[in-house]
């Protein structure tokens, strides 16, 4: 019964899987909890100065890691265009809706609800730097759900939130499902005779998908619940491997947060208000090296200590 | 691996079982003893099969709530109150659906899982998932995601998920009912090795031909009682109607439905095409089965066919009237208050004036027509999406896998409604792994393997299939 069941197939794909992985990314893997501190130091970044420079340091700095370190068969490119949907609104909702600022670019009719009124290049930029600042958050924590494995990222939670890090691993794993079902059911309902026609018909469909996944979820737990799930204290099948590269990347996302937290904090100038009169953001050259330092996780570093400092980057 | 010959692993004693909310019980007066080697359980869908294996590791009643009474053992451990944590170290619980049961991506994550709950230390872990994968033969899966493994692959992972924790007693509810015919005589087998390895393996099971010679004993559970000995097992000739011999032939340029020189598959471009250069056709009332190994576009063939999936290429014919599709998990679909609602909905969307009650009475349905669908069992479940799908005279009719999950009732009233309908002049395809179900309905049976068809001739089913015994 063990005789080896289609060795040719198995082996071979087990043995490729992993290098697949090592030829695409530049070096071995990095360590999940560095990961998850460069993610939280990349938003704290990008959400902690509304300077567009710094975010979109932070936006490219970001996608350059996500590309870097994606792994085949995952896609950059639906993110990516969700993300700069969403910026492009919050430029334009502002736009239509700021009505503040002294260069005008052209007038709606005071008449229109809300959007009546001048439009400034002062309302456009701002809300440019609005959606900037979501696209370099959205980039930051992309390789959470991209690039690691739903066990990654339970690995990379600190033990009083492992708990949180499955429930959210798991749902992650359900998400496929979800899609499927949806499908399946609206497929199903189309060929007993239901016509999509407003927003209440859709009942139909997202009733029984929602129901279905409700079950699923059921299913899920209990299945966890019978391997023991809720024992007590956890371990981690995998080895921590935390080495110098994860602390060459640690601290330099570490020094990036603090150094904008800090300097936030002792009010030194590093926002961007464009009103009343656009003008070039401000650009202090540590608080950019701080950016660039984001970037550590893109460039091959050397694994031991004794090697030479990471100075290819700058 | 304790061989411990002789001496019983689980005992229930007068045991029933009500689930929370419900006045009759699941279980009734159940009196058991499991010992080492093989247990199959036999009995139809919504007998209290899923139920009883529950009780084994304590989710019934501890994770589904409800009341117990009787006196329950399982190596030594009380499961009506041991903490399940702590029992699933003695019994293990392997689940129908292989999607459902999975928390990691990959595979040695995924074996692992249990013992992180644990907490053992790593060296210990690793130990253990390599043992439980090479005691199933799954030791070449390692590196492996689990999306890229087959049915069976992944049903043999989520068994070693559960022999990590060195349960004396696996049980295992359908497992082989979402899988191909390969995958199923993989994990058949794996059962065996285990229970001639010592210790209690108990599968419920509807198709239980396969391991039946090798079993120690076979219990039967029906309407909550379990009795010992298995019920006997007809194969489906022995129920269903016969059909008269070969049936009219196709007639001869006057197909209901055809496939020409169909390309299909999901668009975009880097994707490969499904299905490559195929034509097909069938005829008014002749029945068409689809075979061949998961993902070898037996679906995509038939939402092709039902216009769901439009061609990349070629062209695709339907009969004028109605055509009615059965999805894989149809149970999905359902969200109504009742069976008959489900069924009354299809009759009235599809402007046909028939009373939803002779559908539901050919399904076997007149009992559960004023149940909650998602109430049921899955294979009582199975039944009514089918009832609802196929209501209103359908003149196509697709089925993908209509008998995954069924029990030998819901079969025979497939087979019979399939009679009515293709008596009726109703073309039907059907998609399956089933291939005892192929041989009986099928008036050709056509096998897709790498995108390409290839018909068989009628009979020829058989011939692959210990399990059907070749009656034609």
């Amino acid at each position: 019964m063990t005789g080896p069941p289609a060795p040719s197939r198995a082996t071979a794909a087990a043995r490729t899987d992993p290098a697949s992985r090592a030829t695409r990314a530049p070096h071995a893997p990095l360590a999940p909890r560095a990961w998850l501190v460069w993610s939280l130091a990349a938003v704290t970044v990008a959400l902690v100065t509304d300077n567009p420079v710094y975010r979109g340091l932070v936006a490219l700095v970001a996608l350059n890691v996500l590309l870097t370190w994606l792994p085949p068969g995952r896609r950059v490119r639906p993110l990516a265009v969700a993300v700069l949907v969403a910026a492009t609104l919050a430029a334009l909702i502002n736009l239509l809706a700021g009505h503040t600022g002294a260069d005008v670019i052209a007038r709606l009719p005071e008449r229109l609800p809300l959007v009546g009124g001048p439009l400034t290049l002062e309302s456009l930029a701002f809300g440019g730097a609005i959606g900037l600042g979501l696209v370099a958050a959205l980039f930051s924590v992309a390789p959470l759900s991209l690039v690691l494995e739903p066990h990654d990222v339970v690995d990379a939670m600190p033990a009083s939130l492992e708990r949180t890090g499955i429930a959210v691993a798991t749902s992650l794993n359900l998400v496929s499902g979800f899609g499927r079902t949806f499908t399946e059911v609206r497929d199903a309902q189309r060929m007993r005779g239901w016509k999509p026609a407003g927003l209440r018909s859709w009942n139909e469909v997202l009733v029984p998908v929602i129901l279905t996944a409700i079950e699923d979820s059921v299913r899920l737990a209990e299945a966890m619940e019978a391997r023991a799930f809720g024992a007590g204290r956890r371990t981690s099948y995998a080895a921590s491997s935390f080495g110098a590269r994860e602390a060459v990347v640690v601290a330099a996302a570490l020094a990036a947060a603090t150094l904008f937290v800090g300097l936030r904090i002792a009010g030194v100038a590093m926002d961007w208000y464009p009103y009343p009169t656009i003008s070039l953001p401000p650009i202090h050259p540590l608080l950019v090296l701080a950016c660039l330092g984001l970037a550590l996780p893109a460039f091959p570093l050397p694994t031991h200590r004794s090697a030479a400092p990471p100075g290819r980057s700058a | 691996m304790s061989a411990s010959t002789g001496t019983r692993l689980a005992r229930l004693e007068h045991v029933s079982y009500w689930y929370p909310n419900q006045d009759e019980p699941s279980l009734r007066e159940v009196d058991l003893e499991i010992e080492p080697g093989l247990t199959l359980i036999a009995g139809d869908s919504g007998g209290g099969k899923s139920t009883l294996l529950r009780l084994f590791d304590g989710l019934v009643p501890q994770f589904h709530g409800g009341r117990v009474s009787g006196r329950a053992e399982v190596a030594g451990l009380d499961p009506f109150r041991t903490p399940i944590p702590q029992l699933a170290q003695r019994a293990g619980l392997v689940f129908q659906d292989v999607e459902t049961q999975s928390v990691y991506g990959t595979v040695e994550r995924e074996v692992a899982f249990g013992l992180e709950n644990l907490g053992l230390p790593r060296a210990e872990m690793h130990d253990r998932v390599d043992e439980a994968m090479a005691a199933l033969g799954i030791e070449s899966l390692v590196g492996r995601r689990l999306e890229t493994l087959s049915g069976g692959e992944r049903q043999r992972v989520q068994l070693a998920a559960v022999l990590v924790l060195r349960p004396q007693l696996v049980a295992l509810d359908e497992p082989t009912s979402q899988l191909d015919p390969e995958g199923a005589a993989a994990l058949l087998a794996a059962c065996l090795g285990l229970a001639a390895g010592g210790r209690a393996v108990v599968v419920a099971e509807h198709r239980l031909e396969t391991l039946s010679p090798a079993a120690d004993r076979r219990l039967t559970v029906e309407g909550g009682r379990v009795t010992l000995g298995a019920a006997e097992l007809p194969g489906l000739s022995g129920v269903a109607p016969a059909r008269p011999p070969a049936g009219d032939p196709v007639p001869a340029g006057e197909p209901a439905w055809e496939l020409r020189d169909v390309v299909a598959g999901p668009a975009g471009r880097s994707r490969e095409p499904v299905l490559h250069d195929l034509s097909l056709a069938g005829g008014r009332g002749e029945v068409v089965a689809l075979l061949g190994p998961n993902g070898s576009g037996k679906t995509t063939l038939l939402r092709t066919l039902a216009g769901l999936l439009p061609p990349l290429a070629g062209t695709v014919r339907r009969p004028a009237g109605r055509t009615a599709y059965l999805p894989q998990n149809p149970g999905a679909l359902l969200h109504l208050p009742t069976v008959r609602a489900e069924v009354a909905l299809t009759l009235r969307r599809t402007g046909s004036g028939e009373s939803p009650e002779p559908i539901l009475a050919a399904f076997g349905l007149d009992l559960l027509a004023d149940r909650y669908p998602r109430d049921l069992s899955s294979g009582e479940r199975q039944r009514a999406a089918l009832a609802a799908t196929v209501a209103g005279s359908p003149t196509l009719v697709l089925l993908d896998e209509p008998t995954r999950g069924m029990d030998r009732a819901a079969r025979r009233s497939l087979a019979a409604a399939v009679e009515t309908l293709t008596a009726g002049g109703s073309a039907v395809v059907l998609a399956t792994h089933d291939t005892e179900l192929a041989a009986e309905l099928a008036d050709r049976t056509i096998e897709l393997r790498g995108g390409l068809a290839v018909e068989r001739a009628r009979g020829a089913v058989a011939d692959e299939t210990p399990l059907s015994g070749g009656s034609r």
